[in-house]
């Protein structure tokens, strides 16, 4: 029997809730039921997603048809009500961004990190056009790259929509520019990480590489496999030898990813 | 020839069959595959690369470093491997600063990445280093099947770094597919992604599971009696997701699932309990049974 395994765990809404660091998030506690709130709705949405978007933002405009009656029919309604429908411009007031959201050398961390290229992005949004993820869900690549470039580093670190991408290269395939983009990506994810925002079911995957050296461990079933066709139960790798497994574990422990996802060695869980 | 054989996770550790199809045909083509001993996950570039390009490069560096000792190129048949293995080597080549970063690291372990190997992808192998006409001589059954092959992602992308065939309108599988006689038929959208990487199916697998029906769509449209692929987590995906998507969506997709190297199993003569693919959650039956019509039933 083979199954997803590990890899598949279904995760509940409430465990995808990042922890976060305290300092990173205090100044806007109303980003994140205002970010997650989208990509709820879209998900319930067939895969033409962005067509019914767009035709909800348009009602408004449609029903005060004909054209010509416009200003009339502008003038009939209450002002109040006009707003009130529109539903691009609810809550903006709180949304907007500004010069105060910016975290000044947040560019130059990304570039630091590998990405020298994002400073060359014209905002073409080939990348979004692009994107397999971007056609189901709200995850807007051209947007990630503009606010890694600008700076808005919380507001990208809260945002569950940059772990949307499959990191398929389409997009980088197709920068005009050569951008890496799918290393902006990670190195966003990275700071995000860092933040604290990490889901529990990727957690445990890495919690699994320090348990056993694999993200996928064997299982019974797998070794019976293997043995029926002749080959070694366990493969020759971390799993059969310890001190191979030892020196992975030196790694992480090096490079301080057990307590990035916060492994406890001694109950060998997370915290 | 002979290739330091970087097993990687999926395969040997859920789809051995594909493992044991790959030693047996690289066997029959003369060509050495040793065991990297004590060699571990990639690691996962979804994953580890998304948390921490550190360790993933640090993980990554410690297995290459193991074909360093060993004096061979690596080679391994999974795409994420492939990405996490190949552009950690491409990248510390480069970047003597980073270089000495991980160094410093491996030393704890007494390791130092020298840059002395190349990673290579299996596909990519069997094309140009064993050829079209070697395989072809090699293929005892030919199979009267037409397949939807699906590239995945890490295997060509990204191109610039990799380089081993066009992103955008490839050949090189669908040539290596109909050398064992198999016809490779087209689909659309065929270059999208399973929906498995980056993270993706463990973090949200209704996302994912979108992602395979569109393909599932798109292949059943073409009409195939399989899906080939050269990634055990694609593999996976289309195996085990196909059953998650047909449980989400009420559908009822049935088409069977080999990695290239159990289609050129079945192209050597080997049995389905060799491949293990009557451990697939999809029955392959149906291809099987194809192929039973076309060589009498044995």
């Amino acid at each position: 029997m083979l199954s997803g395994g590990d890899k598949s765990g279904n995760q509940k809404k409430t465990e995808e809730q990042p922890q976060p660091d305290p300092e990173v998030v205090a100044e806007k506690p109303s980003e994140k039921p205002a970010e997650t709130a989208p990509e709820k709705e879209a998900k319930s949405e067939t895969p033409d997603e962005e067509t019914k978007e767009a035709e909800k933002t348009e009602e408004p405009v449609e029903s005060e048809k004909p054209v010509e009656k416009t200003t009339e029919a502008k003038e009939e309604k209450p002002q109040t009500k006009r707003s009130d429908s529109m539903t691009l411009l609810e809550g903006r007031d709180v949304e907007t961004l500004t010069r105060s959201d910016i975290t000044d050398d947040f560019k130059q961390a990304v570039i630091d990190a590998g990405a020298e290229t994002v400073g060359i992005c014209f905002q073409c949004g080939t990348c979004t056009g692009a994107c397999p993820s971007g056609r189901r869900t709200p995850y807007r690549v051209r947007q990630l790259v503009r606010k890694a470039l600008v700076g808005f580093k919380d507001e990208l670190m809260a945002d569950d929509n940059i772990w949307m991408c499959s990191t398929c290269y389409e997009c980088q395939e197709r920068c005009p520019r050569g951008i890496k983009i799918v290393d902006i990506v990670k190195i966003v994810r990275n700071y995000a990480s860092q933040a604290g925002y990490m889901a529990k079911a990727h957690k445990m995957t890495g919690s699994f590489v320090i348990k056993t050296g694999h993200g996928v461990p064997i299982n019974d079933a797998t070794k019976a496999l293997r043995k029926s066709v002749g080959l070694s139960e366990l493969p020759p790798t971390t799993h059969e030898f310890p001190e191979a497994l030892e020196e992975v574990q030196t790694i992480l422990k090096t490079t301080k990813f057990d307590s990035l996802i916060g492994y406890n060695w001694e109950s060998g869980e997370l915290e | 020839m002979a290739f330091a054989y970087f097993l990687g996770c999926i395969m040997n550790n859920r789809y051995p069959g594909i493992e044991k199809a790959t030693r047996i045909m690289f066997e029959k083509l003369d060509i050495e595959l040793k065991d990297m001993e004590g060699a571990s996950c990639c690691p996962a570039p979804g994953v580890f690369g998304s948390f921490d390009l550190t360790t993933q490069q640090s993980i990554a560096a410690r297995n290459i470093t193991i074909a360093e000792d060993m004096g061979m190129d690596v080679m391994t048949e999974c795409n994420g491997c492939f990405g996490s293995l190949y552009e950690t080597n491409h990248l510390l080549h480069e970047d003597e600063e980073q270089k000495e970063k991980i160094n410093t690291i491996l030393s704890e372990v007494d390791r130092e990445y020298k840059g002395e190997v190349n990673v290579r992808h299996f596909a990519e192998i069997l094309y140009n280093d064993v050829g079209l006409d070697t395989l072809q001589e090699a293929v005892t059954t030919p199979l009267n099947l037409n397949v939807a092959v699906h590239y995945g992602c890490h295997f060509l992308k990204p191109s610039a770094a990799i380089g081993i065939d066009d992103p955008m309108k490839p050949t090189i599988l669908d040539e290596l597919v109909e050398v064992t006689g198999a016809k490779s038929i087209d689909y659309k959208d065929k270059m999208m992604c399973c929906g498995a990487g980056g993270g993706l199916r463990s973090r949200d697998l209704d996302v994912t599971l979108d992602f395979t029906k569109e393909k599932l769509d798109n292949m059943t449209e073409a009409g195939v009696d399989a899906i080939i692929n050269v990634c055990p987590f694609c593999h996976l995906q289309f195996d085990v997701g196909q059953t998650e998507v047909n449980k989400k969506y009420g559908t009822n997709y049935s088409i069977p699932v080999f990695h290239l190297a159990q289609l050129y199993g079945l192209a050597m003569g080997l049995s389905a309990e060799d491949l293990t693919v009557d451990a697939h959650q999809i029955s392959t039956d149906p291809a099987l049974a194809k192929l039973d019509v076309i060589t009498g039933g044995e």
